[in-house]
């Protein structure tokens, strides 16, 4: 079960190979499909109640466009009014220079143990890999986190990392790695991880954490959540280090109260989550270095067309409703993002060489558009990314796939030539079905699906016997 | 070239593009009016966020007067077991304690160690303002043992007059924005709503996962 953490896979592997997720869902995705209905369902219900919820959706898809647009000047805005209280800005272009620089300010400060509140950043630096290499100890702090980092697992969910796993794969996760009586009990459970990080809270000589909204105009790191591992992660050590994504600065202060109703409530059904931390600065004798991180994400700006998969908040309301996503669960999109917005936001962060598969790893039905709370057009997205990857170097843009269209193309120019093309398909799809083997993507296709049955003969046969105009069909 | 000019070369390179595609240069848009402003009686707001605060699990406790809220914090503390209660210097914590016995209160430095914190049985802390709709305390951190207090000890008790009651968080939009602009603040400012939380083990809530198990708001008024 799970993906090792070495691996550094990306595209869609279940587009490919590993489409056992698709065939023969395994009782973990079971699970997984339950408790996304429910968190969707539940999520739904409330903000269907809010009549002007529509509006604030609106509203903060204009703001991040907004953002989007200024970004150079709202990024050193940002930077010159935390800076004024005391924290250290850095900037990185990509994970390994993120990385130096968090391995920097440890060998500086002559930290051994680092604790983490949950960052996907982190997880696209793959930041704990780096620190363990280095002889630093990273222990993630979040519940679902703890769980996953003890299993040797990558989070299956943005909000809800290990929802994949019963209480009872937890219960003996923590008697294996932890030396604790098993025990399948919730609290029992959360008490024991608990009294584990306790200690590492008031061990830990540094906190690392991410970023819900940078606010330029005031300076502000913004950061959600409900266990309080954030607030003690950031707090009790000495020093915090915040990355943040270039694309989490947002303009004003006053915008700020339409994303904290849009988050919570899409995010986990809740009107405010239990903790909104509004960090000024440093504390006095403190530490805070902010570390801003591109890997990518400046590439999406010469596409105004792909702008918007930027808007992103991280809700993870996308996943929830995806029928594809509740069936393989996060880890088949092969990289840090899963769901709706992986499959649109991946292909510019790695390039659609690594992960040009990813778009088509949906059905476009729609439900992720509906409910994105910044008005994200998922599908859309997707489909814009779809018409690159065909036409740009991209495993979609294939020569077997150009041959075959070009083929349909020639067929469809004549009746004559469709006639033929007919019949060639017909005593292909006939003789098929006597191979021992279907080799690539026809094994791919024919895995989960019957060969249509073949007719004696073609309808334009059957309506020329029937004294019909044969040609004009 | 630094990392910093590198990246802000290539955002600027990538706008100059899209503002040839006529999607750069966006005027701001309206700050978008989140709520209508209600109700504002403090005794109707009083209600709404003790209800509230409650389908979050957390306890509202209502005292007419200040010596009544010393009275009733007094058997909290009694009645909670708590050896000590844990506080910052504050000038309405120092009117609520007044008649705790001294062995039960300690006064928490500014400078304190986390594992001193950590060690105490209970917290209280005073709010800036309470939002009625959500059940939440807004609490300012400046130092670090104030962070701490809010996250450390198992049990959290936030004093508040009723006159501190807003209905929204627009509402105290005002104010809070302005302590976020201050160039002189340091720490942060926190909403806290309700004790701490987690449904990460098969979306199951259980409270108290890593802050306090135990939320109680002392309103005076």
């Amino acid at each position: 079960m799970g993906i090792d953490n070495q691996d550094h896979l990306c595209g869609a592997p279940f587009l490919k190979d590993k489409t056992q997720g698709l065939y023969e869902p395994s009782p973990e995705f079971a699970s997984l499909g339950r408790a996304t209905e429910y968190s969707s369902k539940h999520n739904r219900a409330i903000t269907d109640a809010i009549p002007c919820f529509q509006d604030w959706r609106e509203a903060a898809h204009q703001i991040k466009r907004y953002a989007v647009a200024n970004l150079d000047t709202l990024l050193t805005q940002f930077e010159a009014n935390i800076s004024a209280r005391g924290a250290t800005v850095l900037w990185a272009e990509d994970a390994a220079e993120a990385n130096r620089h968090v391995l920097a300010i440890a060998r500086q400060h002559n930290v051994h143990r680092v604790v983490k509140a949950k960052s996907m950043l982190t997880e696209e630096m793959e930041l704990n890999r780096v620190l363990e290499e280095e002889g630093i100890r990273p222990v993630e702090t979040d519940l679902g986190e703890y769980i996953v980092q003890l299993a040797g697992q990558r989070p299956i969910h943005i909000v809800t990392p290990a929802l994949h796993m019963s209480a009872e794969d937890v219960g003996r996760l923590f008697a294996e790695k932890l030396g604790e009586p098993f025990s399948a009990e919730h609290a029992h459970l959360t008490a024991t991880a608990r009294r584990h990080l306790r200690e590492e809270y008031l061990r830990a000589e540094m906190g690392v954490s991410g970023c819900n909204f940078a606010v330029a105009s005031s300076g502000t790191l913004v950061q959600v959540e409900n266990e309080g591992n954030a607030g003690l992660s950031t707090a009790t050590p000495p020093i915090h280090v915040a990355l943040i994504g270039i694309e989490k600065v947002i303009p004003r202060i006053d915008d700020l109260p339409v994303f904290l109703n849009l988050l919570g409530r899409s995010g986990t059904g809740q009107k405010l989550t239990t903790y909104t931390h509004l960090i000024h600065g440093p504390a006095p004798g403190r530490k805070l270095y902010v570390i801003f991180l591109d890997n990518g994400r400046s590439n999406v700006l010469a596409d105004p067309a792909a702008w918007q998969a930027l808007y992103c908040i991280r809700c993870g309301a996308c996943l929830n409703v995806c029928p594809v996503y509740r069936r393989v669960g996060g880890w088949a999109y092969g990289w840090v993002y899963p769901g709706p917005i992986g499959a649109a936001l991946t292909p510019h962060l790695v390039g659609l060489e690594q992960a040009g598969t990813l778009p088509f790893a949906s059905s476009l039905c729609g439900a992720c558009g509906e409910v994105c709370p910044v008005k994200i057009d998922l599908p859309h997205q997707l489909v814009h990314l779809r018409h690159r990857a065909t036409s740009e170097p991209s495993p979609m843009n294939s020569r077997l796939e150009r041959i075959t269209w070009n083929l349909w193309a020639w067929a469809m120019g004549g009746p004559r030539r469709y006639g033929l093309a007919m019949w060639a398909v017909r005593w292909g799809v006939r003789l098929t079905r006597f191979l021992p083997w279907h080799p690539g993507k026809l094994g791919a296709w024919t895995r989960g699906r019957e060969l249509p049955r073949v007719p004696g003969r073609s309808f334009r046969a059957w309506w020329r016997k029937r004294g019909g105009d044969g040609g004009t069909v | 070239m630094t990392s910093r000019d590198a990246i802000l070369q290539r955002i600027r390179k990538g706008l100059a593009n899209a503002a040839a595609a006529g999607s750069a240069g966006l005027a701001p848009p309206p700050v978008p009016e989140v709520w209508p402003r209600g109700a504002s009686d403090p005794q109707v707001l009083a209600q709404r966020f003790a209800d509230e605060l409650a389908a979050v699990h957390g306890q509202t406790i209502r005292a007419g007067t200040m010596s009544e809220a010393r009275q009733q914090l007094a058997e909290l503390v009694a009645s909670a077991g708590w050896t000590t209660l844990g506080a910052l210097d504050r000038s309405l914590a120092r009117e609520v304690t007044a008649d705790l016995p001294a062995g039960r209160l300690a006064w928490v430095p500014p400078d304190a160690e986390p594992g001193r914190i950590a060690e105490l049985p209970a917290g209280l802390l005073t709010a800036e303002c309470l939002l009625a709709d959500t059940g939440t305390c807004v609490i300012a951190c400046p130092t670090a043992a104030d962070r701490l207090m809010c996250y450390l000890p198992p049990a959290c008790v936030v004093v508040a007059r009723v006159e501190q009651l807003v209905e929204h968080l627009p509402a105290a939009w005002a104010e809070l924005s302005k302590r976020c602009t201050d160039p002189r603040a340091s720490g942060e400012l926190v909403l806290v709503t309700g004790p701490s939380r987690t449904s990460d083990i098969e979306k199951v809530l259980i409270l108290g996962v890593h802050g306090p198990m135990r939320l109680v708001v002392l309103l005076v008024g």
